[in-house]
């Protein structure tokens, strides 16, 4: 009896112990204790040409990241090193493409990948849209609620560069795409939904232009150039829609004379309706308000 | 309390006595429009104010969007319905009953001259305010702008609704052009609702803290004397002339 109780005394505490010691977070795989020097703030050397390059990985990140169980070496190569650094985006586009190899077709003949093939340091690759930081060691998974590309967040990572007009001039892109987009019934919906999967089943940029194969507009080949490709892309959520139901967008503008012009007449026509007929109503209310109070303070 | 009615003098009681003013079917009407623009407005408002965070939060109250807006549809049926009872009211108390009130809300330029005055009387330079018929020009408005707004909320409404179906037939301006309708015309109501309509009969003098008419359907002769003053001379003329019936007017005289 005496040695049964001892038995559960120690298994007690072993179970207790046990408790304690697990409760540490998820780590990440580090076969070769990279992160024993890389996970130290502040790491960093400077190279050939006197730049300072920071060497350090945040642990935390890299700990929760969706390559956490893909070893360091698996993209640092086997003689990390010994590599030439710093990265360009086109490098780490071809990194992430030795494993996703379909993506990175794609994106390679997006309108993206084309202009990072010509050097262009603006355009997005890979980790401006699935990593927050955008760093490739916190890439996270698209399913997760705070990944750029989580369906309700996208248009938010877009709006990074596309809502940016300075940037967005130098490409011809005049119009505020994101804010109208926010005032579409698209954008509403997705706004006002919750990060529930069920209640994302909206149109957000990347249903339209594409994701991955995102194309510029004058594109012939982009899935919303030209009236008979917008009214198949509508399709794909609105059966049965046609030509007219596509030509009914406002294609990112606010209606103007010469953007679909009867919605700016209609805007104009109910503005002077709305303010003089509160401002009549109004002027009423005052005056009443003003007799009322007169006639209350002479009783 | 008995004694001290009976002990009133016989004038005092019919002062106190209530004039019906509407009736039964009115009264629905009335509740109905209510009920469903008050529905509408709490559905409608976080979609037209969706980037504020209280809408955000409004929304999570109904349940999501999906539910604010199946509501949205569900009270704009309601609210069609209650305007084709009102259609349908009309013709037979019009066209069938002959009963002259319904004609005594079309608009005549005396309504213009009754705001004048009214406007004028506000401002200290008449001393007294117009005298009233059937309905006085705020109440015509009321009604007029509800006549002119339903079918622009119906018909902008359901082209969203339905837009695919719209756009086969109606041009493609027509679905941003709804939305831009829609919206306008609901912020002319609500706003029209919540600084006329409530502030004349909850705030006025004579109806603080509520106007209860169009509950109850009645009014006291008093009050009616007050704001109907032509119309309650000839009530109690032509009730005169037909001998004692009380303070309710004939039939054919609403």
């Amino acid at each position: 009896m005496k040695k049964l109780t001892l038995f559960f005394v120690f298994g007690f505490a072993f179970v207790i112990a046990l408790l304690v010691v697990s409760t540490g977070e998820a780590r990440a795989l580090d076969e070769n204790s990279c992160l024993s020097c890389h996970g130290t703030e502040g790491f960093s050397k400077t190279n050939q040409a006197g730049q300072t390059v920071s060497l350090y990985v945040d642990v935390s990140k890299v700990n929760v990241s969706a390559h956490r169980y893909i070893d360091c070496t698996t993209c640092h190569s086997d003689d990390p090193h010994n590599v030439a650094t710093p990265l360009t985006k086109l490098s780490l586009a071809e990194k992430c493409g030795t494993c996703h190899e379909y993506e990175y077709k794609l994106h390679l003949q997006s309108i993206h990948g084309q202009q990072l093939a010509l050097g262009n340091p603006d355009v997005a690759t890979c980790v401006d849209c699935h990593s927050p930081d955008p760093n490739p060691h916190s890439v996270i998974r698209t399913l997760e609620y705070n990944a750029p590309a989580y369906k309700k967040n996208i248009a938010d990572t877009c709006a990074v560069c596309h809502n940016d007009e300075a940037l967005m001039v130098d490409y011809g892109i005049v119009e505020k795409v994101y804010e109208s987009y926010l005032r579409s019934f698209h954008g509403k919906a997705i706004d006002l939904g919750t990060y529930e999967p069920g209640a994302l089943d909206e149109a957000t940029c990347t249903n339209c232009h594409g994701s991955h194969d995102v194309k510029s507009v004058t594109d012939p080949g982009s899935p919303v150039a030209g009236m008979a490709n917008l009214a198949v892309t509508c399709e794909q959520c609105h059966t049965g829609a046609g030509s007219q139901f596509a030509a009914g967008f406002l294609g990112h503008r606010e209606a103007s004379s010469d953007n679909i012009a009867p919605v700016h007449y209609t805007e104009i026509i109910f503005r002077i309706i709305l303010i003089s007929v509160i401002a009549f109503g109004a002027i009423v209310v005052v005056t009443a308000i003003v007799r009322f109070s007169i006639n209350r303070w002479r009783k | 309390m008995a004694t001290l009615v009976q002990a009133a003098p016989a004038a005092k009681v019919a002062e106190e006595g209530k004039i019906k003013r509407f009736d039964v079917h009115q009264i629905i009407q009335h509740a109905g429009l209510m009920l469903s623009f008050t529905v509408l407005v709490l559905t409608g408002l976080p979609l037209k104010f969706a980037s504020l965070d209280i809408s955000q939060w409004w929304i999570g109250v109904w349940g999501g969007i999906d539910v604010t807006r199946a509501t949205h549809h569900f009270a704009a049926w309601i609210m069609l319905a209650v305007c084709l009872y009102h259609i349908g009211y009309l013709v037979y108390t019009v066209f069938i009953q002959k009963k002259p009130f319904p004609v005594k809300i079309i608009p005549t330029p005396g309504d213009a001259i009754q705001l004048f005055h009214e406007v004028s009387y506000y401002l200290g330079f008449r001393k007294a305010k117009p005298l009233v018929d059937r309905f006085n020009w705020k109440e015509k408005f009321d009604y007029w702008a509800i006549f002119w707004g339903m079918p622009v909320m119906f018909i902008s409404g359901f082209i969203m609704m339905y837009p695919i179906l719209a756009t086969r037939v109606l041009p493609a301006w027509a679905l941003p052009a709804a939305l831009v309708a829609h919206s306008d015309e609901a912020m002319l109501a609500l706003v029209w609702i919540v600084m006329i309509h409530i502030f004349f009969n909850h705030f006025s003098p004579s109806s603080f803290p509520m106007n209860t008419s169009i509950f109850t359907g009645k009014v006291s002769a008093a009050k009616y004397r007050e704001e109907h003053p032509l119309e309650y001379e000839r009530i109690t003329q032509t009730a005169a002339e037909e001998g004692p019936t009380g303070a309710e007017p004939p039939e054919d005289t609403y």
